[in-house]
């Protein structure tokens, strides 16, 4: 269990220093002239939200799962559904495609989790792309042509999704939350367990874990931050087509969690705000942005292999252990 | 009074009948030691009992409760608990962290996400205790990957003290160690003997000898014989077909 | 449904089933023996097609297209191989799935760069153009029929390679127990990069042959690839037989699943409900199929690891 107990100072108040800027930035932008950048961010932060999830379960359980679009896309289409049947509050919307995600990440997991190494990475994605195969062929939500919402979902509360600002704070707010609840989590009997079992299951279930329904839990809680991350994103864009969940999506999502570092706190967030800010980057620049991006995965691959949180927490992690609350070193 | 009992047990792998047929018996309150040549299929006799493999036949009842199907953690539940022969613990992690490990596990549910584990002094308070019970007490804030060989032995076997079991399952806990390290394996086992009954497996006859009330001689797969120490050492088959290749060994190094 | 529509669709399954096989005997091997999850090998089948739809374009010599398409793309995987595949073995499957998903990403960029975005003409040669009567009434495309015998040939000169010669037996051993075949002397090296260059020239091959039966375009590596994998899950990591057997189990479901699955809804189902429903299922059988395997077979039809 490599987990910060005693964190620096500066590790500390980071993330609350990155929450008001962002908390900030739209009211900063306009002055600045970067008013489109609203959306921009809000996208970012909507797959830093999913690449935490993921971050969960690969980094934290040791699930390597290349198939996690799929249940973003799963929220997504929830979303679209109950959209098309007439529903609008975002009260409703928003908790249902997180509920189907975790469903249909349960019941994958419930075959997956049988597998190991490479078959769990392969059956992973073959469920993903069983999603995106039924996603493709539903006509009735437009199929491979996508489906655009009529409108952005209501929230009530004097607050309207349709203000940019308003739908950036929200999406801002979400994101805290499941950060500060994923982070409790990860300090948690349970976040403890997993890390168990991704460093050493057969002892973990020879002291008697039940690894299989702790396994299935963390897939599911993930499958569920995905779906979330889906149905803000179809209220993003008021869009939402198949590609969404096509493989290579999962494959990004890894490589975000990578980047970023896999195992560390805010790994997804940092990976999934690089990737993002690099690939917006470089398209204003060339046509040809596929290439720089590959060239940096391989660059992380070789030279950064834990991820820029490591190389940027370059004192050396001394693991101390913690005392009980209260108690006196 | 038998606690434990493995009743006409049977593995296949493929071709090869691993497990041929086993009868065991452990009494409550003993040390029951369980010897055999390489190969004799003593670690997928373990694996049987903890529930690593499943059986092709046979039962396997502990405390009066039959395991035989049963899964893994269930076993546990049930009062077994087993270390292992190649040490298996949490390498990158303080050895107060890996005990924290075990006594979460005999301590409630880990489905509780919200509150953090540090904040559990209990936990706190039975890994203490686990440590001080196998030598431990003064490793607690050193990386377990770090320790000498015969400390990480004394680890993996504290991590199966932590569910107090019934039955402790010990694989080979002297194997890699030097005599003084296996004279303190062997005082730990000793001093666990009025706890838990204890199915053994040695290669280190010293300490068979010195801790087993009973032992059995698992040879291809079948237990060849079962008794006290005196009777294990005067049954002629088992010398021929365990302690006999050493005399030979011998006797043939004397001639040359 | 009649006897020659079956015939025909059986015919094109087992073509598909032969160029899967051709990309998942080299991904096999190349798992299998070197433990490398290799994602850009479906960037190799996409080398393969483009030169050899630019080479047949300018040259018209088809079998020159196909043997320049070799060539080229066993060149660059000896690039690769030397610079950067050689530095993912032992490395954990995530980050070798990360850099060879780095290297589709270069490599669509660089056949951007070269060939443009749209998709490239591929045409089948003039000779091969037309059909030909197989039996009584039933006509099938020349060209598939050439597809299929090339299928065959190199499935059988692959199962001779590797169960007839000496550097097969060294193949099949490194497959089956790599640490072991180390201790035996094996030039591990050497054989490492014989197996990725021939699993190169393969899906080179399978590139250029399936060119002029479907659509030459970037990321045609990645529609492909994961088919192969299904292929690679179901025969057996390290397994060229069962890369065989898989790839046409798959190749036969693809194919048929997509002819006959809306025939057979149709009968039951209304229009509207099987247009939706057919591809579904048809997309869905493959995956379908691999789940099942694993659920009866959780290392696949025929592991060659023990």
């Amino acid at each position: 269990m490599t987990q910060d107990k005693h964190a620096s100072a500066a590790a500390r108040w980071t993330p609350w220093l990155a929450l008001a800027l962002l908390g900030a930035f739209p009211l900063l932008a306009p002055a600045l002239g970067l008013d489109f950048y609203v959306g921009f961010v809000r996208r970012a932060l909507i797959f830093a939200l999913a690449a935490a999830g993921l971050n969960f379960i690969l980094g934290f359980g040791g699930m390597a799962a290349l198939g996690h679009a799929g249940f973003i896309g799963v929220g997504a289409y929830a979303l679209v559904a109950l959209v098309n049947a007439g529903v609008d509050s975002a009260w409703i919307l928003w908790p249902a495609a997180v509920a189907l995600a975790a469903g249909v990440a349960a019941l994958i997991g419930l075959v997956a989790l049988r597998t190991r190494g490479v078959y769990f990475i392969m059956i992973t994605l073959a469920f993903a792309q069983m999603l995106y195969f039924i996603a493709v062929s539903l006509r009735v939500y437009g199929g491979d042509d996508g489906y655009n919402l009529p409108a952005r979902p209501t929230l009530g509360l004097g607050l309207d999704l349709a203000h940019e600002p308003t739908l950036y704070w929200v999406v801002l707010a979400l994101f805290a939350g499941v950060m500060a609840l994923l982070n409790r989590a990860t300090l948690s009997r349970f976040g403890h367990a997993l890390t168990g079992i991704r460093d050493n299951e057969t002892r973990m279930q020879a002291m008697g874990y039940p690894v299989f329904r702790l396994r299935l839990a963390a897939f599911a809680i993930a499958g569920a931050i995905a779906g979330l991350a889906g149905a803000l994103l179809v209220t993003n864009n008021s869009f939402v087509s198949p590609a969404v969940m096509h493989w290579t999506q999962s494959a990004t999502l890894i490589v975000m969690v990578v980047i970023g570092g896999v195992g560390r706190r805010w790994g997804g967030p940092v990976g999934a705000g690089v990737w993002i800010l690099l690939e917006e980057f470089t398209k204003q620049y060339t046509d040809y942005w596929h290439l720089p991006l590959g060239v940096l995965l391989l660059l992380i691959v070789f030279l950064a292999p834990r991820g820029l949180v490591a190389v940027l927490q370059r004192k050396p992690r001394a693991v101390i252990a913690a005392s009980p609350a209260g108690a006196t070193e | 009074m038998s606690l434990f009992k493995v009743e006409g047990l049977v593995k296949r792998f493929g071709a090869l009948l691993a497990t041929d047929h086993v009868d065991l018996e452990v009494r409550a309150g003993e040390i029951h030691a369980l010897i055999g040549p390489n190969g004799a299929g003593k670690s997928t006799l373990v694996n049987l009992i903890s529930g690593l493999h499943a059986p092709d036949a046979g039962r396997i009842v502990l405390d009066g409760v039959a395991i035989t199907g049963l899964p893994m953690h269930r076993r546990v539940e049930a009062g077994l608990s087993r270390c292992f022969q190649i040490t298996s613990i949490f390498r990158d992690a303080t050895v107060r962290d890996n005990l924290l490990l075990a006594a979460q596990a005999h301590a409630g549910s880990s489905m509780r996400f919200l509150r953090p584990r540090d904040a559990e002094p209990a936990l706190f308070e039975t890994a203490q205790a686990l440590a001080e019970r196998v030598g431990l007490a003064g490793q607690l804030e050193r990386i377990a990957g770090a320790l000498p060989h015969g400390a990480q032995r004394k680890l993996d076997v504290a991590l199966a003290l932590a569910a107090r079991p019934k039955l402790l399952l010990l694989d080979e806990p002297m194997a890699g160690m030097g005599p003084e390290d296996s004279e303190r394996m062997t005082e730990l086992i000793h001093s666990l003997r009025s706890d838990m009954a204890i199915l053994l497996i040695e290669h280190d006859m010293k300490a068979v000898f010195a801790l087993a009330d009973r032992i059995s001689v698992l040879v291809y797969g079948r237990v060849l014989v079962a008794g006290d120490a005196a009777t294990i050492k005067g049954h002629p088959q088992v010398q021929a077909v365990y302690l006999g290749t050493e005399e030979l060994a011998v006797e043939e190094a004397a001639a040359a | 449904m009649t006897a020659t529509l079956l015939i025909e669709q059986l015919l094109n399954g087992l073509g598909y089933g032969l160029m899967l096989f051709l990309l998942a005997a080299g991904l096999t091997l190349v798992f299998g023996i070197m433990d490398v999850m290799n994602l850009a090998h479906g960037s190799l089948f996409m080398g393969g097609a483009y030169v050899a739809a630019e080479v047949h374009t300018h040259n018209g010599s088809f079998v020159a297209a196909v043997g320049v398409a070799i060539a080229v793309v066993v060149m660059v995987a000896l690039l690769l191989e030397v610079f950067l595949v050689r530095r993912l073995y032992g490395r954990d499957h995530l980050s070798q799935v990360l850099a060879t998903f780095g290297l589709i990403l270069i490599a669509d960029d660089l056949v951007k760069m070269i060939w443009g975005p749209s998709p490239v003409m591929a045409s089948a040669p003039a000779a091969l153009a037309g059909p030909v009567e197989l039996l009584s009434g039933l006509f099938y495309p020349a060209y598939r029929i050439v597809l299929l015998a090339a299928g065959v040939a190199v499935a059988l000169g692959l199962y001779l390679l590797v169960n007839r010669t000496r550097i097969g037996m060294v193949v099949r051993a490194g497959a089956s127990n790599r640490a072991m075949a180390e201790f035996m002397g094996v030039r591990v090296g050497r054989v490492f990069s014989l197996v990725f260059l021939l699993g190169a020239a393969l899906a080179a091959l399978a590139g250029a042959l399936m060119g002029p039966i479907t659509a030459v375009q970037i990321g045609m590596g990645e529609d492909i690839l994961i088919p192969s994998l299904v292929v690679l899950v179901i025969g057996g990591i390290g397994s060229i037989r069962g890369a065989l057997v898989a790839a046409l189990l798959v190749g036969l479901v693809d194919t048929i699943g997509r002819a006959f699955v809306p025939m057979a809804l149709a009968t039951a189902l209304p229009p509207t409900v099987v247009s939706d429903l057919a591809p579904a299922i048809a997309g869905l059988a493959t995956y379908a199929l691999m789940a099942g395997v694993l659920v009866f077979k959780p290392a696949g039809l025929f592991p060659a690891r023990g």
